[in-house]
């Protein structure tokens, strides 16, 4: 059970769940924006950003391979050249990657040979997140364009769009019901231009199938940075920049809400 | 293109051998090319850094400097010169500054002199006289003169001024240039019938009217600017009437009755109308920026800040909307006060005023009103009655002649009424709509006191005398409005947090009752409903957008809402809608407008990236006499009963088009939903392959596999005291 970081410091490092101890460092030349184990665990990829005049790569290494962590080298590297990856989430089968860039194009990225196998570009602006559903069949990328999409897996077709007025930050799906949930606000900086008043940021709650919106959380002072479902359905978190992680649990009421139809 | 562009090229590169010379030679190219090739200007400042380079000396760099200063210099000596030459006085080849005067009595050579002094008074204020001339016949003055000036600039001021001078009961001067003499002699004696041009139809410039669900229009302005819509108004969501990308270039204005929506661009303004939004008229003024119409829609006045000459008066311009032709020019120091020519309600007069003076015109003719302007020493604002040509002005204290404020009749010119006013500071004159009632805003030090007070000065239009009846008002004064249509007004006073709303309501018997005070109120702007009785009281902007909306009937608050950051507050024509909206021009995020049923109740809020400004098409008046006003009011339970039904229908199809809309998509999602299920089910084998043998797919899959464990932790202690045992 292993858990896979990355981070500004220019490095990536793999951990034991159980007992915290770090198994391997892998040094980078740029900041580690997203990273993720495939579904077998056995490989991992994390992107580099495009920073002090080093490129935005998409690194790919193997597990069961130590010299590879102990070189320092990756079974693959994939350089991207225009706007970098922001977020990045493996396929259903480990075969590829579907990593949002800077831009908000959407790009899938062969693991085994590291060439772009399907485009998307849905979104005008930047992608902020993508997170999978819980079969890893779809996904849904949130946005600075003001909204987030669900795309296919595979086919990377466009399934569905979530309309709000804000940049949306963080997006998630249900595991159990045609929900998604998605939290946003304003750039850090802008904060002061927006409400002040408290708790006016809100995770917005969204029918998957009918792309209305049908529920707001309150509470967050700050702009929404990252929300997430339980795997068993029965409550999310979100964390903000207030510096606040929340926990809800759900109501009975909300497993019984259906909008007519 | 300069087409010796490449020989000069050519030039440069031979030179490169010799640094110092290539140096001036690219410096004189470069300003050549400046004012003549703009676009080989690039191109040489590319080759002319290469050469810099290759010269491979940075002393150069200063030598290059003082180089271009110095042909700056001598362009900028060269310009100065040109306009010194031009200014040169011309000797004047005579004809030019000649005025003839007309009317000039006719007098015998005993009192000659003393004509030509009095002659000479009046037209030495123009310039000076150099040569005059007065023609006799039979011992006697013909009754015309001609005067020289010393340079046409001054003969046209002469005309100017003195054209009209009354100098006595019979004898009214009449000045011309010479030379327009000339030019109207020759003005041919034949008639050509002007070109008949074809009639453009426009269809029915009133169609939006004609709406059987009566939805009004408004316009909105979005995308910073670079896109206009119009809307018709229907309470479920807008319905588009129109979109265009860049159909202005700054904003829009609606015509007085709703029938022209204009826009602005850099040559001029366009006005656009009917059915589909057609151009009907365009007028060419140059960098225009204000606008403005007369009541009746039969003229539009544009100004400009941009093209003014003392000769031909450009800064604002009338037009006649129909013919497109334009009909006067004027002359303008500063839009300031924009409109600078205030209209009367029939459209009948146009008014403004200068320093100590007010001009009325008239229509159709341009002219001044008996062909002169009202002296009115210190006025300092004027207003037209919205109900009659009426105007109202008023004049600060002069030594010891008290402020006062008077009505004046027009085109008689009779002081209807004249009130004093004592230790004034300053004045705002409020007309109710209809021109029922004037409320003079008077700011007064009393005597003996530092503070300033408020009163209200309330006349009493449509009584004989006209009356006046004082309020006096405590706090400082923060805004006013009349209810249109009706007799009451409301102000807010006081001073944050303490604001207050009072209502007063102007009664027959003379008295002005103040009806109700709502104190601690979040408001700086009142908006009364176009069809009186309802208002919101709105704080906008930095009061962030507090709303309450009022029955004045009873002064009751129906609802008290808020739209965060509100910037605007709009009423329909017919007083059914209110929208609130927040605009990018006041505010960057959130830009919006939000629709709320006269009391209050919030029916819609549509989000539009980057928001400016929402305008309601104004309606033109109603064809309807108050008889049948009456009658439809006596009726309108029946008619009230028609629009239940109509608006259940439409309710229950809207719900069943949402309801088909959800079923729909539904139905579609299930689909794909199934399509990836299959495939994920045929995927399993893979699954259970890449990890091992352990099914993952399900959370409870390897339940197994889990270990229970109970813990039990240290929360809270609490010792309660069982009493005396």
């Amino acid at each position: 059970m292993n858990v896979l970081t990355g981070s500004a410091d220019n490095s990536c490092r793999l951990w034991d769940c159980e007992t915290g101890k770090q198994l391997a460092l892998l040094n980078t030349n740029s900041a580690v924006r997203t990273c993720g184990f495939d579904f077998s665990g056995n490989i991992i990829m994390f992107s580099t950003d495009k920073q002090m005049g080093y490129q935005c790569y998409l690194n790919f290494f193997d597990l069961r391979d130590p010299q590879q962590i102990e070189d320092n080298q990756p079974y693959l590297s994939i350089p991207c050249n225009d706007a970098k990856i922001t977020s990045a989430v493996w396929g259903p089968l480990g075969e590829f990657v579907n990593a949002g860039h800077e831009n908000g194009e959407i790009n899938q990225f062969s693991a085994k040979s590291g060439e772009i196998l399907k485009k998307a570009k849905e979104h005008s602006r930047q992608i902020n997140d993508i997170q999978t559903s819980v079969d890893l069949t779809m996904f849904i990328s949130a946005s600075k364009d003001n909204t987030a999409k669900l795309f296919d897996s595979t086919s990377l077709e466009h399934i569905k769009t979530f309309k709000t007025e804000r940049p949306v930050n963080s997006a998630a799906i249900s595991p159990i019901m045609d929900h998604v949930v998605m939290g946003g606000g304003q750039e850090a900086m802008e904060v002061t231009t927006t409400s002040t008043r408290i708790g006016k940021f809100e995770a917005r709650f969204f029918h998957a199938a009918y792309e209305e919106e049908f529920g707001r959380v309150k509470g967050h002072f700050g702009p929404i940075n990252c929300v997430a479902f339980h795997p068993d359905g029965k409550s999310y978190s979100s964390g903000g920049e207030d510096g606040y992680v929340r926990i809800h649990y759900f109501d009975p009421q909300y497993f019984d809400f259906e909008l007519e139809a | 293109f300069n087409p010796n562009w490449s020989r000069q090229m050519t030039i440069l590169q031979e030179s490169r051998s010799a640094p110092g010379f290539c140096l001036l030679k690219g410096s004189f190219s470069f300003h050549c090319h400046q004012v003549f090739a703009p676009g080989g200007f690039c191109y040489v400042s590319v080759n002319w850094s290469k050469s810099l380079v290759s010269t491979n000396s940075i002393l150069m760099l200063p030598l290059y400097f003082l180089v271009c200063l110095f042909f700056v210099c001598v362009f900028v000596f060269a310009e100065l010169l040109l306009d010194i030459l031009r200014e040169k006085p011309q000797e004047a080849d005579g004809i030019d500054s000649v005025v003839v005067v007309d009317n000039v009595p006719q007098v015998g050579p005993e009192r000659l002199e003393k004509l030509k002094n009095v002659i000479h008074k009046i037209f030495s204020k123009f310039g000076k006289i150099t040569t005059e001339f007065y023609p006799e016949a039979d011992g006697m003055t013909k009754g015309y003169i001609f005067l020289e000036y010393a340079a046409p600039t001054q003969a046209l001021e002469a005309v100017k001024n003195a054209d009209g001078y009354k100098l006595d009961k019979q004898h009214t001067f009449r000045v011309n240039l010479f030379t327009d003499f000339d030019k109207y002699m020759t003005i041919s004696d034949e008639w050509e019938t002007p070109e008949k041009q074809p009639f453009k139809d426009f269809g029915n410039m009133r169609h939006w009217i004609e709406d059987p669900d009566c939805r009004d229009q408004y316009s909105v302005i979005y995308e910073a600017g670079e896109r206009t819509a119009i809307f018709s108004n229907d309470a479920k969501e807008p319905i588009t009437a129109e979109e265009r990308a860049r159909w202005t270039e700054t904003y829009v204005r609606w015509s007085p009755k709703g029938t022209y929506l204009a826009t602005f661009h850099q040559r001029g303004i366009a006005l656009w109308g009917g059915e589909k939004f057609k151009q009907i008229q365009r007028f060419s003024h140059q960098g225009v920026s204000l606008i403005d119409f007369s009541p009746c829609e039969r003229y539009v006045v544009t100004f400009s800040p941009l093209m003014d000459t003392k000769e031909d008066p450009q800064a604002i311009i009338i037009w006649d909307i129909l013919t497109g032709q334009k009909k006067r020019g004027f002359h303008c120091e500063s839009s300031a006060h924009w409109p600078i020519f205030k209209w009367s309600h029939d459209g009948k007069f146009f008014a403004r005023m200068t320093q100590d003076t007010l001009s009325i015109y008239e229509t159709p003719s341009m002219g001044l009103l008996d062909k002169k302007s009202l002296k009115i020493s210190g006025i300092k604002d004027f207003s037209w009655s919205p109900g009659d040509n009426i105007i109202a002005f008023w004049v600060p204290e002069d030594k010891d002649i008290p402020a006062r404020v008077t009505l004046m009749q027009l085109p008689s010119r009779q002081e209807i009424r004249v009130r004093n006013l004592f230790n004034v500071v300053d004045c705002k004159l409020h007309w109710q709509r209809n021109g029922d009632y004037l409320c003079v805003k008077v700011d007064r030090t009393p005597k003996g006191t530092q503070g300033v007070v408020t009163n209200f000065e309330i006349f009493r239009m449509r009584e004989k005398q006209v009356p006046v009846d004082v309020v006096e008002m405590k706090d400082s004064i923060i805004a006013f409005a009349w209810e249109p249509n009706g007799s009451k007004f409301a102000v807010l006073h006081g001073e944050s947090p303490r604001i207050n709303a009072s209502f007063y309501h102007v009664k027959n018997n003379g008295k002005i009752e103040l009806i109700k005070m709502f104190d601690k109120q979040q408001a700086n702007s009142i908006f009364w409903s176009p069809q009186g009785q309802f208002m919101v009281l709105a704080g906008l902007r930095s009061m962030n957008g507090a709303l309450a909306f009022v029955d004045t009937s009873d002064c009751t608050m129906m609802n008290i809402a808020e739209h965060y950051m509100a910037s605007d507050v709009e009423w329909d024509p017919t007083g059914r809608y209110v929208v609130t909206s927040v605009s990018w021009w006041s505010h960057k995020v959130d830009n919006a407008y939000w629709l709320w049923t006269f009391q209050g109740r919030l029916l819609q809020k549509n989000n539009k990236d980057r928001f400016c400004q929402l305008l309601w098409r104004p309606r033109p008046p109603t064809l309807l006499s108050t008889d049948q006003i009456k009658m439809i009011k006596k009726d309108l339970k029946k008619y009230s009963k028609i629009f239940e039904q109509k608006d259940r229908l439409s309710q229950s199809k809207a719900s069943k088009e949402l309801v088909d809309k959800r079923r729909a998509m539904m139905e579609e999602y299930r689909r794909y939903r199934e399509t990836a299920q299959q495939i994920y089910q045929e995927q399993k084998s893979i699954r259970l392959e890449l990890r091992g043998g352990v099914d993952t797919d399900e959370l409870d899959s390897n339940v197994d596999d889990w270990e229970e464990e109970t813990i039990e932790f240290f929360i809270n202690e609490e010792i309660i005291p069982l009493g005396d045992l």
